[in-house]
């Protein structure tokens, strides 16, 4: 994606090469692949199919602790294929980043990815049929790859569009990694927001998970 | 004897069917209760009630006297389930799905893996426990679920049919197994062959509808309710006159007709002997007695009506 997209766009609104400036995004987008197939395998499949799911549930621990160990498996393995990435990407980099993006952007992978999988367990809670799932799969793909400024810079969307999309959590994510990467600057609320909003929803899973279950 | 397992008016409905009414029963400790009953009858639904799968509307299930909905945690490593349906994870092998759910349960590895060996080598099923479950037969599959059920050493058993899908020697040392744990561990099991629960209980329940319309160990099963034994004797030719009187004896119940034979109930057996002077001028080819058996507890309209 990125190949063809440095022939339509040789640098950000800034002027920094859009090679360099899509490398959090590519992570990130990395991040979100792993992170949806681990939670496929481990709880909707599972969940769907009726194996080992039950079982699970009937360990002697609260739905929400079981979600955040679907939550813990997913991140940490999607971490692993961050650090896997981040190396094959470096190599493909006409310029070196700093070394602080190294150390930055898994942290903000983990961020990101506590996110997009707390969206990935209320969507293998609420839906039973593989087809809904994965419509509306395709569905946030298509969302992250193009509403949370993975590849496009919200300046290229009409005003009011990019608005709306620099504020919800996944985007200010990745813009705040930006802003830390290219500029040095941080806004604290771009960090706490999507934290916040992703310990609320894991909550809200556990008690999903509750419902849906009946227990 | 402690009660193991305690249900106070337990009730479930799914939408506006009573799946179990207002069902209230204790269970010993180590004791084997077998529960049977027809299809819909709610046997699963009462096991699934009782682990934790799923909340009752109505009553309360007390395990080791903890309220397993208020106290949930607690009793959760008491009990240790086996479902109907085949459900290891198919993608892991089959000592991995055990050794998962013993660490969900914290044990520590070590004695998993004493345990899943000792427990595998009982049920002989050792040269499996390295095989990814997708590739081993469902009798396997199914005494991996019952290894696994046991790995956190629950004192309380629930297993929905626990030797379906295996072999004449599979069900041979899953039931050994089970039955050295009588007395140690409660054992709560619903089946399909009433053989099965002949066997192997100490206490019976029969499930119709939701309710328990009978409950306790075959002799009293079927002494209290019945003390009939079954009869049937074939004619050459059963005239429709002779079928008439002997259905007319005082001491002959629920006598029917198949073919050229009578079948028939009777509380004692020298009933035998009065229908066969009643008959002694037919030719009589064929001649069966026995006792009833839980085959014929089950048939509805007995276990409904009793015989009159």
């Amino acid at each position: 994606m990125t190949v063809v997209m440095k022939n339509i766009l040789k640098f950000s609104v800034d002027k920094i090469p859009y090679e360099v400036w899509v490398f959090p995004g590519i992570v990130m987008l990395i991040a979100v692949s792993s992170t949806y197939a681990i939670i496929y395998r481990d709880l909707f499949d599972l969940r769907i199919h009726k194996k080992s799911f039950m079982p699970i549930t009937l360990s002697p621990y609260s739905k929400t602790n079981l979600v955040i160990g679907f939550l813990t498996t997913s991140i940490i393995e999607s971490l692993f294929h961050v650090l896997v990435a981040m190396a094959v990407l470096t190599a493909l980099l006409p310029e070196p980043l700093k070394w602080t993006a190294y150390f930055l952007t898994p942290i903000f992978a983990f961020i990101y990815s506590f996110l997009l999988a707390n969206l990935m367990i209320t969507l293998s809670i609420v839906t039973d049929r593989i087809t809904t799932y994965l419509s509306l799969s395709i569905m946030m793909f298509l969302f992250v790859i193009f509403g949370t400024g993975v590849l496009v810079e919200f300046d290229f969307y009409p005003e009011y569009i990019g608005i709306i999309l620099t504020n919800n959590p996944l985007s200010m994510v990745l813009s705040q990694l930006r802003d830390l990467l290219f500029y040095n600057r941080i806004n604290w609320e771009w960090v706490v927001t999507p934290l916040a909003t992703s310990i609320g929803w894991t909550w809200l899973n556990g008690y999903l998970l509750k419902r849906k279950l009946k227990q | 004897m402690e009660a193991s397992i305690t249900l106070k008016k337990v009730g479930k409905l799914i939408g506006d069917k009573t799946i179990l009414a207002s069902l209230s029963f204790g269970v010993e400790r180590g004791s084997l209760v077998a529960i049977i009953g027809d299809n819909e009858a709610g046997k699963s639904m009462l096991l699934k009630v009782i682990s934790g799968i799923e909340y009752q509307e109505f009553g309360q299930v007390f395990i080791n006297g903890l309220d397993a909905q208020k106290r949930r945690q607690e009793v959760m490593s008491s009990i240790g389930f086996v479902s109907h349906e085949l459900d290891l994870d198919p993608w892991l092998t089959l000592e991995q799905n055990i050794q998962f759910m013993g660490m969900l349960y914290g044990i520590d590895t070590e004695t998993i893996n004493t345990r899943m060996v000792q427990l595998a080598r009982e049920l002989h099923i050792i040269p499996f426990l390295k095989r990814m479950v997708e590739d081993i037969s469902p009798g396997i599959v199914k005494k991996g679920m019952v290894i696994r059920a046991m790995i956190h050493d629950p004192d309380i058993l629930i297993m929905d049919d626990p030797t379906a899908f295996m072999d004449a020697e599979s069900y041979r040392h899953t039931w050994d197994l089970l039955l050295r744990l009588r007395g140690q561990k409660t054992i709560l099991y619903v089946s399909q062959s009433l053989q099965e629960v002949e066997e192997a209980h100490d206490r019976i329940l029969v499930l119709e509808d939701g309710r328990i319309v009978l409950d306790g160990s075959l002799d009293k099963l079927l002494g209290s309710t019945f003390e009939f034994h079954q009869f049937q004797i074939e004619f050459e030719e059963l005239s429709e006159d002779l079928f008439k009187a002997l259905s007319k004896l005082p001491k002959v119940k629920n006598a029917t007709r198949i073919g050229n034979s009578i079948h028939f109930y009777g509380r004692e057996r020298n009933v035998f002997f009065e229908v066969l002077n009643a008959a002694s001028t037919a030719i009589m080819k064929d001649i069966i007695v026995k006792k009833l058996s839980l085959q014929d507890l089950m048939d509805a309209k007995y276990a409904k009506d009793g015989i009159h």
